[in-house]
């Protein structure tokens, strides 16, 4: 069997586990994007705790994901529990790292001009230097999604969604029929899935970057 | 909010001192200041002298360790921060526009955290676009980075206008402009100021730009201790100090004859009986200062003003103190 044969023959198979890669992938986005924009709000101005948010979130990236994964099983469980916790975990150095570069980025004189009209330091944060941040920031969320898209997959080890589970079925079982078929067509996906992520940014950024700040 | 004359109220600084810590030196060391309704007082000193730390603690973006500050017999110090910062035009020089929000959006801001209508916040952003010399209907819509600097800058100003505060606060805000730009600004600054009557703290380095705006002069030396606090004419004709004559400069008096018009020259004072034919001509809106310019481009001692002679016995006349009072005082509330 061919390997278009292949992903015809499982076809709503595989559409169900790409669904669910994207689905992992986009919670654990959602949630990354919450904790690392928090954080990098509360640490941009310290220096020092700029240097700790960032260090830290990067030390996650050093762990291997199978050692990470397997590390959660007894706390979590296997499924999508730890799946979700460990892309959370990835995702966040580059979401932090931007949110401090986005925020320290914004001209002092706007937010002094913003504090001198009688905004409040939360007005000003929300209503200017998260705007004029949010280019920079929507990047390291970019950067996230191309990272965690590609370590999603290996969420299968620990019985975790998506098309992982296709590549490491094929690879498990090489040489037998449509083993190396199942290992690509999961690759293939995975790939699939990271180009529509890409374009799906396009559009975000254009839709939610304000308007004064493209001219 | 604040007791208002005449569009604007009163400021009285007393005892106003900042100090950091780890430093010896406060950075601003007991300014005790009255300023009366109305009028623009411009702080002049050195760079570091303080005098942006005195101007930010009346609006407490920097709060002062102790004295106090009353706007319109108001206690600023007992008001909240963000509150009061509403009630108060500021306008810096880096401008400092929005850069996502639209001219319309910066110039409406405050009134938008006044909590006024749509409709009301409408009217006044195209009211003050007018008033800076920009055409609503092809303004409203653009973003400061379709503005040249001026441009913005008079947004900037707008803005600082836009809840028609009192009180108005600017730090250098002409400093990062052309000369050309800067000369226009401020003559339009003027006018504005001659209509509106706002009490405004303005603050520069530029001794010209001092005495060409200010109704009074604070002169600063460091720790913003106050060398001389008078009339641009006064400082000019008696300096207090060696610090203030330094900062003047070597031609007090042409800068003393810049802020007289010829009209002052009353005909009746004019000795002179010849006629003005043949004599180089000025306006009669000209100022003595270019009165004498003509007089010395021409090697004359006479010229022709509006159909009479002014001669250079009668300028020489006006500053050595024959006038009454000092020449070149200005009515604070008539026309300049």
């Amino acid at each position: 069997m061919s390997l278009s044969e292949y992903i015809a023959s499982r076809w709503d198979l595989l559409t169900q586990a790409a669904l669910e890669h994207a689905l992992v992938v986009a919670i654990s986005l959602v949630i990354a994007t919450i904790i690392g924009v928090g954080v990098g709000m509360l640490t941009y101005r310290s220096p020092r705790w700029a240097a700790f948010a960032i260090g830290t979130s990067g030390g996650f990236l050093t762990i291997p994901s199978f050692a990470l994964l397997g590390l959660l099983i007894p706390f979590l469980g296997l499924g999508w529990g730890p799946s979700v916790v460990a892309l959370v975990l990835y995702s966040l150095l580059p979401i932090v790292r931007n949110t401090v570069v986005g925020l320290k980025g914004v001209d002092p004189a706007i937010v002094e001009a913003g504090r001198g009209v009688g905004m409040s330091a939360a007005g000003v944060m929300t209503r200017v230097q998260l705007p004029l941040a949010w280019p920079v920031i929507l990047t390291g969320i970019r950067v996230s999604t191309q990272m965690i898209i590609g370590i999603a997959a290996i969420a299968a080890y620990v019985a975790g969604p998506g098309l992982g589970n296709q590549i490491f079925d094929g690879l498990s079982r090489l040489g037998s029929v449509n083993a190396l078929n199942s290992a690509l067509a999961g690759t293939l996906g995975v790939v699939i899935l990271a180009i529509l992520f890409d374009l799906f940014y396009v559009v975000i950024r254009r839709l939610t970057t304000a308007r004064g700040l493209r001219v | 909010m604040f007791d208002t004359t005449s569009g604007g109220a009163r400021i009285e600084l007393d005892g106003l001192t900042k100090r950091y810590p780890g430093q010896a030196e406060p950075a601003v060391d007991g300014v005790t200041l009255d300023i009366p309704a109305g009028e623009l007082v411009v702080f002049v000193g050195p760079s570091g002298c303080g005098k942006t730390t005195t101007m930010k603690m009346i609006n407490r973006l920097i709060e002062p360790t102790s004295g106090t500050i009353r706007i319109g017999g108001t206690d600023v110090l007992a008001m909240r921060p963000d509150e009061l910062r509403r009630h108060i035009g500021y306008v810096i020089q880096q401008i400092g526009l929005f850069p996502h929000l639209t001219i319309a959006e910066n110039v409406g801001l405050v009134p938008g955290l006044l909590k006024w209508s749509k409709d009301k916040i409408a009217r006044r952003v195209d009211e003050l676009l007018e008033l800076v010399g920009l055409d609503p209907a092809s303004y409203r819509g653009r973003y400061p980075r379709q503005l040249s600097g001026g441009q913005q800058q008079r947004i900037g100003v707008a803005r600082a206008l836009a809840a028609d505060p009192p009180v108005m606060l600017m730090d250098e805000p002409f400093g990062a402009t052309d000369p050309i730009t800067r000369e226009r600004l401020q003559n339009e600054f003027l006018r504005l100021q001659r209509e509106l009557r706002k009490t405004i703290i303005f603050v520069t380095h530029d001794f010209e730009e001092a005495i060409k705006l200010g109704d009074r002069i604070a002169v600063l030396r460091e720790s913003s201790r106050i060398a001389q606090y008078d009339t641009p004419a006064r400082i000019l004709a008696a300096p207090a100090d060696d610090y203030v004559a330094g900062f003047i400069g070597s031609d007090a008096t042409l800068k003393r004859l810049a802020l007289i018009p010829v009209s002052v020259l009353s005909p009746s004072t004019s000795t002179s009986t010849s006629t003005t034919d043949g004599l180089p001509q000025i306006a009669g809106s000209a100022t003595l200062r270019q009165a004498l310019d003509a007089m010395v481009a021409h090697g004359r001692q006479e010229i022709a003003v509006d159909g009479r002679v002014v001669t250079f016995a009668e300028i020489c006349a006006t500053v050595t103190g024959e006038q009454a009072g000092v020449a070149g005082e200005r009515p604070v509330s008539g026309v300049r």
